[in-house]
């Protein structure tokens, strides 16, 4: 490869579709020179620019955080912007890209994430605050609470578990580990008003029993989330909703006073 | 390009990052009952999320331990002490920190707002990093004299865009994602609606409102080495150009002094704000000889010449001298897993080093863009040098030009600026239009010009492909256009940046197609670059003095008696642009400019 100075032709094999033109998806080759540091992003860009400008994909910040990005390679959903192209190749020197699977396809690598949305959407994704409300600063919320939803804040809704999941593969009435994980934000989150009513939602046939802890959303996180433990945290909460009820409000009579 | 009809709201908001989800959200609020939000990738992608260490406020909750000095530790301030911070102190440091070419009543409004500002993000839902006594956690900055940047680990940006985002969608507002705005339509100065191509189906509509916002972000695409993603071409301000509507300081560009090596991606501020040291090939912490009471915590424009300097005098590091060393070792594991999360994988992620064992090789990245479309305090954008409004239009955060960064921004002001800005102008277009403000007629048919305009640039066969002119504009920016600047090399960038503009008029753009066609997208922000960056060398060239992130070597003084003043920019067809010149807004009893030492 680039070890010596020398540089290696390889394969970057990604499926295209445009159904105003096409009848189903192909695969195309495109051959890219591999330099030290290509990420697929980079392959996708150079083969998008110098080769075929019609090959499309979304794209923006390049450094894992605005989403955009998820794609399956090799199999795999993965953020393309942070993944080097040398670590994707077959012995053949090929690396292949599809969309994410389960969805329907825009156009080539573009799929349409209407449910997707609906479901983040469904749950509610913003706080419903304390019904005291203080202006003049902040509520009080220790290390130990903000560390226990830190596996849901660093969540940038790319989409990698959601299309790897086999339940939403099936039933796109199923919330999903996305909006769950939201939903698990909110509800241990000490400030939020109406975790009772949270639970009862996800509660239902669509919600935390349909996941069968399969692990795929674990495996396919780019940001190393957990949502499959999200999900049994939810459901042992929703056993015991009224006394989460209790507890919260419990919590938020000190919500304005310095932690002990 | 069929299926086109005209769309009506009361109010457009175009980009959907803190400044358009800010007012969108308040306006929403205020009672605006139908507030629409366009933007050219999904709302939750918009590059607001990549900020990473802080928000500025003076909250004092926070202290330096005394008798630890500037760089020592921090602790949380006990009840009833007395305050280390306050919002006059954050004042001054962002007057001194623009080289007094910020309009101060603008920043006395930031840095007041920032603390309200602060606490109804909290209250809405962010979740920040916290004190031990549950208080929102804050860290040093650069240029900052006080422990004011509040944080969320190094992911603020993430949580505070998320927090706005679902908020607004909270009060009912509507969002066309993937939506790409055109045009600007503005007819005797007003504002009548834009023009916007729906990529999805490529059909182009006209859209009438009776107030328009571009919070439409930055331009630093238009150079090689950046931290910027790929969506940040500075539309907004090349459509607003285009429209007759001037720029102002476009020449203020910020190099951001911890880009990763060779990909420029952001390492963030908050590694020396948590004590993290930069060095040259010797291993010295070189920041000794350029600001020796700061040290690696001067400002931007400073740190960035100091880092340039020593590469420039071979002091660089990596194979081609262009890299210095970011040192974050004596930090310890528990700190930088905790504080420096994002950080660390993207170290680990892009360049192989993980900076709890190795240095990580950085260098300076074009970052963010003083300059824009200037407005009073309320986001009103103005006509002219004299302040004449063009009615019903608005922008904020960092398309506009307030001006509360003048020559140069410091760390966290900018998450602070689109909130506060953003917030401003909701309710400012909120009272606009509840005041009786009426659709405005149209001459014409707008989005005729825009599909003509389209159905050109994908007519055109065998010319060259829009990247390569794209690069070269890149290159010679960065360049010749970059943190050093001279009189030569600024006329070369000049040349090449009219010759490229030419050029691009016959390139093709290769995808013909009218469903979801991001080639042509490319184009036109392309074109958007060429535009603008005629804006920033002439004003760079035509501006003899050094002020922040201005550095000319053939004038490396700062010169009060000539250029204490905004450059205000407009178009003036195929010329380039016709510059004029405004007031800084300073109060000289208060904040006099003086030398800026660090």
């Amino acid at each position: 490869m680039s070890d010596n100075g020398k540089h290696t032709n390889v394969i970057v094999r990604i499926q295209r579709f445009n159904p105003d033109n096409d009848q189903k998806p192909r695969m195309q080759d495109f051959q890219i020179e591999l330099k030290p540091g290509t990420t697929i992003l980079d392959a996708l860009q150079e083969i998008k620019t110098h080769q075929d400008g019609s090959v499309t994909y979304r794209k923006s910040c390049r450094h894992a955080i605005c989403g955009s990005c998820a794609m399956n390679v090799n199999g795999k959903n993965e953020l393309v912007c942070k993944t080097p192209l040398r670590e994707r190749l077959d012995k053949n020197g090929v690396c292949t890209v599809r969309p994410l699977p389960y969805l329907p396809i825009i156009k080539d690598l573009v799929v349409d994430r209407t449910a997707f949305w609906e479901q983040y959407l469904r749950v509610k994704p913003w706080l419903a605050p304390p019904p005291t409300v203080q202006t003049d600063r902040e509520y009080r919320v220790s290390q130990e609470e903000v560390a226990a939803i830190r596996n849901a804040e660093t969540c940038i809704m790319c989409g990698a578990c959601y299309s790897a999941c086999q339940v939403i593969a099936l039933n796109k009435k199923y919330i999903g580990p996305h909006a769950l994980l939201k939903a698990f934000l909110r509800v241990l989150d000490p400030r939020d008003a109406i975790p009772g009513e949270r639970l009862a939602d996800l509660d239902g046939s669509d919600g935390v029993y349909r996941c069968h802890t399969i692990f795929n959303c674990i495996d396919a996180c780019p940001k190393g989330l957990n949502p499959t433990e999200a999900i049994e945290t939810l459901r042992k909460l929703a056993q015991r909703r009224l006394k989460v009820e209790e507890e919260r409000l419990e919590r938020q009579k000190t919500i304005t006073e310095p932690i002990a | 390009m069929s299926n086109t009809t005209t769309i009506i709201h009361d109010v457009i908001i175009v980009g959907a990052g803190l400044a358009g989800s800010w007012a969108a959200m308040v306006a929403a609020q205020q009672g605006v009952k139908d507030v629409a939000v366009l933007s050219k990738i999904h709302p939750l992608r918009s590059h607001s999320g990549a900020a990473q260490g802080g928000i500025a406020a003076a909250l004092n909750n926070v202290r330096p331990v005394a008798g630890t000095g500037p760089r020592g530790p921090l602790e949380q301030v006990p009840p009833g002490a007395e305050p280390a911070d306050s919002i006059d102190l954050h004042v001054f440091d962002t007057i001194k920190g623009s080289d007094w070419l910020g309009d101060q009543t603008a920043i006395e409004i930031m840095c007041r707002d920032a603390v309200d500002v602060v606490y109804e993000y909290e209250r809405l839902g962010c979740v920040f990093s916290r004190t031990q006594d549950g208080r929102i956690a804050q860290r040093r900055f650069g240029g900052h004299s006080a422990p004011r940047a509040n944080f969320a680990a190094d992911w603020t940006g993430h949580v505070l865009l998320h927090t706005a985002h679902e908020q607004a969608l909270r009060h009912g507002v509507k969002f066309y994602s993937e939506w790409y705005c055109l045009d600007l339509i503005i007819e005797d100065t007003i504002c009548r609606g834009v023009v916007a191509l729906d990529v999805l189906t490529g059909a182009i509509h006209t859209m009438r409102a009776k107030a328009v916002l571009f919070g439409t972000g930055g331009y630093g695409r238009a150079f090689k080495i950046t931290s910027n993603a790929f969506a940040n071409t500075g539309d907004g301000v090349a459509i607003a150009y285009n429209a007759g509507v001037p720029l102002m300081d476009m020449e203020f560009v910020q190099f951001h002094p911890t880009g990763l090596y060779k990909h420029g991606i952001l390492m963030s501020e908050a590694c020396r704000g948590e004590g993290g040291y930069l060095l040259n090939a010797q291993q010295e912490r070189f920041m000794e000889k350029y600001a020796p009471d700061k040290m690696e915590l001067a400002p931007r424009d400073l740190v960035s010449r100091s880092e340039q300097r020593e590469i420039d005098e071979g002091r660089g590091v990596e194979a081609d001298g262009q890299g210095i060393w970011l040192d974050l070792r004596h930090l310890g594991r528990e700190k930088i897993l905790a504080r420096l999360p994002q950080v660390r994988e993207l170290a680990i992620d892009f360049v192989g080093v993980d900076p709890i064992d190795d240095l990580v090789p950085i260098q300076p990245t074009a970052h963010y863009s003083m300059g824009g479309i200037p407005t009073d305090v309320d986001c009103q954008v103005i006509a002219d040098a004299s302040g004449a409004p063009v009615v019903g239009f608005y922008a904020a955060g960092e398309a506009a030009c307030v001006s509360v960064h003048g020559a140069n921004r410091l760390g966290t002001n900018s998450l602070l600026e689109a909130s506060v800005f953003g917030r401003r102008a909701g309710f400012a277009i909120a009272e606009f239009v509840k005041g009786g403000a009426k659709l405005q007629p149209l001459g014409g048919d707008p989005a005729a010009r825009q599909r003509q305009r389209v159905r050109e640039m994908l007519g055109r066969e065998g010319g060259e492909l829009v990247e390569d002119i794209a690069q070269e504009l890149k290159t010679t920016m960065t360049n010749n256009c970059g943190i050093f600047r001279d009189e030569a090399r600024l006329r070369q960038a000049w040349e090449d940046v009219r010759a490229l503009q030419a050029r691009f008029r016959t390139a093709r753009v290769m995808d013909k197609s009218s469903r979801f066609n991001t080639d042509l997208l490319a184009a036109i922000e392309a074109e958007h670059l060429l535009t603008f960056s005629e804006v920033i060398v002439a004003g760079a060239l035509t501006r003899t003095e050094s002020r922040g992130a201005h550095s000319r070597t053939d004038f490396p003084k700062r010169d009060d008696k000539n250029w204490l003043k905004h450059t205000v920019a407009h178009k003036n067809g195929a010329d380039g642009p016709q510059l004029s010149y405004k007031d800084v807004d300073i109060d000289w009893q208060k904040y006099p400019p003086q030398e800026r030492k660090y």
